[in-house]
């Protein structure tokens, strides 16, 4: 493709060039000139733009499933291979413990909901989208799903994280905690010979579907995947209805693995720059109002910060400040393995915990003699940095004048007022997660198509469970770059916080609330133009 | 958001000088053509699809049900005869498929079979402890354990033995119990090799009948997943340099270790069954297959490497030859003893062997890296 690119872009060229020479030298025909360059000069600024990381854009990998699995060509060798050795710790598929052979592998759980980070993020990507066979009428998510349920006790709104209120973090469901953990090592459970390999419960996924209709009568089907939870551990079978998760207080929030390039970009946005673009009560009047999370930050917590909050970056609801403590908070809770950040079992201090440290006699403790956590220090580091420095597709199809038009029309439907095409990325003596940046990711023009702030997207996305400072309609605007390389890199991957749309197109028509004018403009665009929007949206 | 000039005005308005100025410095240089070559893409990006993934795919499924079979006769006449009968056919599916993971990508992913069936290390306490606990297995149930208690390397444990001393296992040494393990491991095994032949070729997602057949994503690229052919020969490319520096870099490398003083046997693939350099050298044939477009044997049809010849002929004999290298290092391993690759990380000349291929596998790797990869840019479709 890239030659292709630049042939067209010698044709586009020499076209406009061919009128604009015969106009330019014949003063008679100026005013045509003018006009024609006017139209042009008037293109969105984002048309033309290849390299959305700016110099940290993939080479040779933009055009199929590697696209996001590359490291940014411009790291130094060193960089490169800490990044090389990351990429290692992220394939690696963790064990029971104890496992003699490979203690470096043990620790797994003993509840989670993957063995290794790849799982959830196939090929760096967003996980595949559970499917039903047909005439099934729903199914267990086990090893192949990517997605699993945040869980809390509804306790209201959090306006401003104080110490009192433990920083506005979720209030956990009493023996179960923030997450709920469907699978487990052999014996997790009391009752393991019956349901080896079960965690804190069975979670089965069905869908629901709805058909929606364009202005133009052209209809399109939408599908919302819906969750029961059965043999919760903390009950007997004939008595769940008492379990703690099965209360009609508990909010359940489900969470799709995600694509990890670019990260360390996105951590290197000022807070003032995003924070500039917030409109909290909207005083354009434009309808979008766009505000910040504010989290806890368990980074600025171990330091000793005194107020242990930061901008949030990082997850559906922005309820991670950095790459760092995403990383490694999915390291501990996702799979179950403990690291010096989090150095502590995920259902710690919970009787399932308890249980299961009776019956295999204390050796999955979370901590060897030492103290020393299951995943070391330089693991840790190494796989957070590999999520900061994946490098971040380039475009495709630039030239192609459906995808010409598509930039324009993305600008005038207003899809921009969240998906803020760029940013410069901080200079200077900047860090991420805690330690010195690399130089790879400062003073970068990137295209992330993201505000990174918080917008309420309406009632038909909600997951009506609050996150940190954020409120139950509330998500926080995805970066689109790459997002049209989705399929080569995982074809059964889907969109949205649940993977409940299997295109671009579904996902558009799923935005309410504060995108509801755009995506009312975009459904009355004409049929041609929707797919140029979607064309220019997958160049992307 | 509007800008008053875009890149493309800002070119423009340079040409527009340039025109009427008379200067042919700038007018010239806007002029040059791209070097390049051209390649029509098509009939390689066919049969690369049909006739060597497709193919080997189909290869596995029948291999795969093979060995179910042969693990249903161990079961129902447990016989040294059918043992042996058995471990035949566990390494004869691995050769289709260590070919296969010269293209790692689609289907084998996106279903998560690659976990299914090839998780390593396996998880040898669970095991045993399953094995101590339950009084019968069947394949609906195995399906829902963990990856590292079934596939390839859960089979071969309980086939081979510990692989220590050893590869060779005896009937009197496996229970009934165990066969019914293996036996009801491989059933879920043929099942999800029949699901990825299926999604290649019927629908890449088996539960959504309209999905489209997973080698049309590849023959007709203008899609949701393959944007143009660029795409698909990029992903061939990256497919054979990925399991290049996998074999070199990962397989043989890890348990090779610095020195003869910090080997790692645990870290061996297939160290149970003894067939690591089989497993190697099928890897890098498999890169072979893809890169010449036909099966060691067949006749010569269309690969990577006419794409590669297209723009530099001496570049595509170069890497056929790379590749050959690799493969006659990676089998020079054994050495005259024939030692399996887990005792030759142990041996002073073994060792020197094993860095012998290494170094083949690097030369190739940063050819295609730096030779071949880079031949997009200059592709003219």
């Amino acid at each position: 493709m890239k030659h292709f690119k630049r042939t067209t872009l010698s044709n586009f060229t020499m076209v406009m060039i061919s009128s604009l020479i015969i106009a330019g030298c014949n003063s008679s025909s100026s005013e045509d000139t003018e006009t024609d360059l006017e139209q042009e000069v008037t293109e969105v600024t984002y048309t033309y733009i290849s390299q959305l990381g700016g110099e940290a854009t993939a080479i040779d990998a933009s055009d199929s499933g590697h696209g996001f699995s590359t490291p940014m060509p411009n790291l130094t060798a060193e960089e490169l291979e800490k990044h090389l050795k990351g990429d290692t710790n992220f394939e690696r598929a963790f064990t029971t413990a104890p496992n003699a052979e490979h203690p470096e592998l043990d620790g797994l759980g003993p509840v989670f909901n993957n063995q290794d980070c790849n799982s959830c993020h196939q090929r760096d990507g967003r996980s595949s989208t559970i499917t039903l066979v047909k005439d099934q009428t729903r199914v267990l998510l086990g090893s192949e799903a990517g997605i699993f349920l945040r869980i809390s006790t509804e306790d209201g709104q959090c306006e401003i994280p104080t110490v009192e209120n433990n920083y506005c973090e979720n209030k956990a469901v009493d023996g179960f905690g923030t997450q709920l953990f469907h699978r487990g090592v052999l014996k997790a459970r009391h009752d393991w010979q019956e349901n080896p390999f079960i965690g804190q419960a069975n979670v089965y996924l069905y869908y629901e579907y709805s058909t929606i209709s364009y202005p133009d009568g052209n209809t399109i089907e939408l599908k919302k995947p819906i969750f029961t939870i059965e043999k919760p551990y903390d009950v007997s079978e004939q008595n769940s209805d008492n379990s703690a998760i099965l209360q009609a207080n508990v909010r359940y929030s489900p969470r799709n693995g995600m694509p990890i390039f670019g990260l360390g970009l996105l951590e290197a946005i000022s807070d003032a720059d995003i924070l500039a673009l917030s409109d909290e009560d909207d005083t354009d009047s434009d309808g979008i109002s766009g505000r910040p999370n504010w989290v806890f930050d368990p980074v600025k917590a171990i330091n000793n910060d005194p107020m242990p909050v930061s901008l949030g970056r990082f997850g559906w609801k922005a309820s991670t400040p950095s790459v760092r403590v995403q990383s490694l908070a999915a390291l501990r809770g996702d799979m179950g393995i403990t690291n010096p950040l989090f150095p502590e079992e995920s259902i710690a201090n919970t009787a399932m915990h308890e249980s299961y440290l009776s019956r295999t006699g204390f050796i999955d403790t979370g901590r060897d003699e030492e103290g020393n956590t299951e995943a070391t220090q330089a693991f840790s580091d190494e796989v957070v940095f590999y999520a900061e420095t994946l490098a971040v597709p380039a475009r495709r199809n630039i030239y192609d004048e459906s995808v010409i038009a598509g930039a324009q029309l993305f600008s005038q439907i207003n899809c921009t007022g969240c998906h803020q095409p760029d940013f410069i990325t901080a200079t200077g003596d900047i860090q991420v997660g805690g330690l010195a940046a690399p130089e790879a990711i400062k003073g970068q023009r990137i295209y992330p198509f993201s505000d990174m702030l918080l917008h309420d997207l309406g009632e038909g996305l909600a997951d009506n469970r609050r996150d940190f400072t954020a409120n139950g309609q509330e998500w926080k605007t995805r970066p689109l770059w790459g997002i049209g390389l989705t399929k080569a890199v995982n074809p059964a991957a889907g969109f949205l916080h649940d993977g409940r749309a299997a295109t671009v197109e579904e996902a558009i028509l799923w935005h309410g609330g504060e995108a509801e004018q755009s995506k009312s403009d975009f459904m009355a665009l004409a049929l041609s133009e929707r797919q140029s929007l979607i064309n220019f949206v997958m160049s992307l | 958001m509007i800008f008053k000039k875009s890149l493309l005005a800002a070119a423009v308005s340079a040409l527009v000088l340039t025109a009427c100025g008379g200067s042919s410095s700038g007018g010239e240089e806007t002029n040059v053509e791209p070097t390049g070559f051209e390649f029509t893409a098509t009939e390689m990006i066919t049969n690369l699809t049909n006739d060597v993934i497709v193919v080997g795919y189909q290869n596995l499924n029948s291999a795969a049900a093979d060995f179910l079979l042969a693990l249903q006769s161990l079961v129902n006449t447990p016989t040294e005869e059918n043992l042996l009968a058995a471990q035949q056919a566990w390494k004869d599916v691995r050769v289709p498929w260590e070919q296969g993971e010269a293209h790692i990508f689609g289907p084998v992913d996106a279903l998560s079979i690659d976990p299914h069936l090839d998780t390593w290390p396996l998880n040898t306490s669970d095991l045993q402890a399953l094995l101590d606990s339950q009084e019968s297995f069947n394949a609906e149930e195995l399906a829902t354990f963990n990856d590292d208690v079934q596939g390839f390397h859960t089979m071969e444990f309980l086939l081979f033995g510990d692989g220590v001393t050893t590869n060779e296992k005896h009937i009197t040494d496996m229970t009934s119990l165990e066969r019914e393990y293996l036996s009801a491991a491989a059933e879920v095994f043929k099942g999800y090799t029949q699901t990825l032949y299926d999604a290649w070729v019927v629908a890449n997602n088996p539960n959504i009948e309209n999905s489209p057949a997973y080698k049309e994503l590849l023959l007709t690229a203008n899609n949701d997943v393959y944007a143009s052919q660029l795409g698909v020969v990029e992903e061939l490319i990256n497919g054979m340099i990925g399991i290049v520096d996998e074999v070199g870099n990962g397989k043989i490398a890890e348990p090779f270790g610095s020195s003869i003083a910090n080997i790692d046997t645990s870290k061996v693939e297939s160290q149970y069954s003894w067939n690591s350099l089989a497993d190697f050298t099928d890897n890098i044939r498999g890169v072979q297959n893809v890169y010449r477009g036909e099966f060691l044997g067949q006749s010569d049809k269309s690969g990577i490497i006419d794409f590669v010849s297209a723009a530099d002929a001496e570049l595509a004999t170069r890497i056929d030859a790379e590749i050959v290298d690799a493969i006659a290092a990676i089998e020079a391993i054994a050495g005259e003893s024939d030692l399996p690759f887990r005792q030759a990380i142990n041996d002073e000349e073994g060792r020197v062997r094993i860095q012998t291929a290494i170094d083949a596998l690097s030369i190739l790797q940063t050819s295609l890296e730096n030779d071949v990869l880079t031949k997009l840019q200059t592709w003219q479709q």
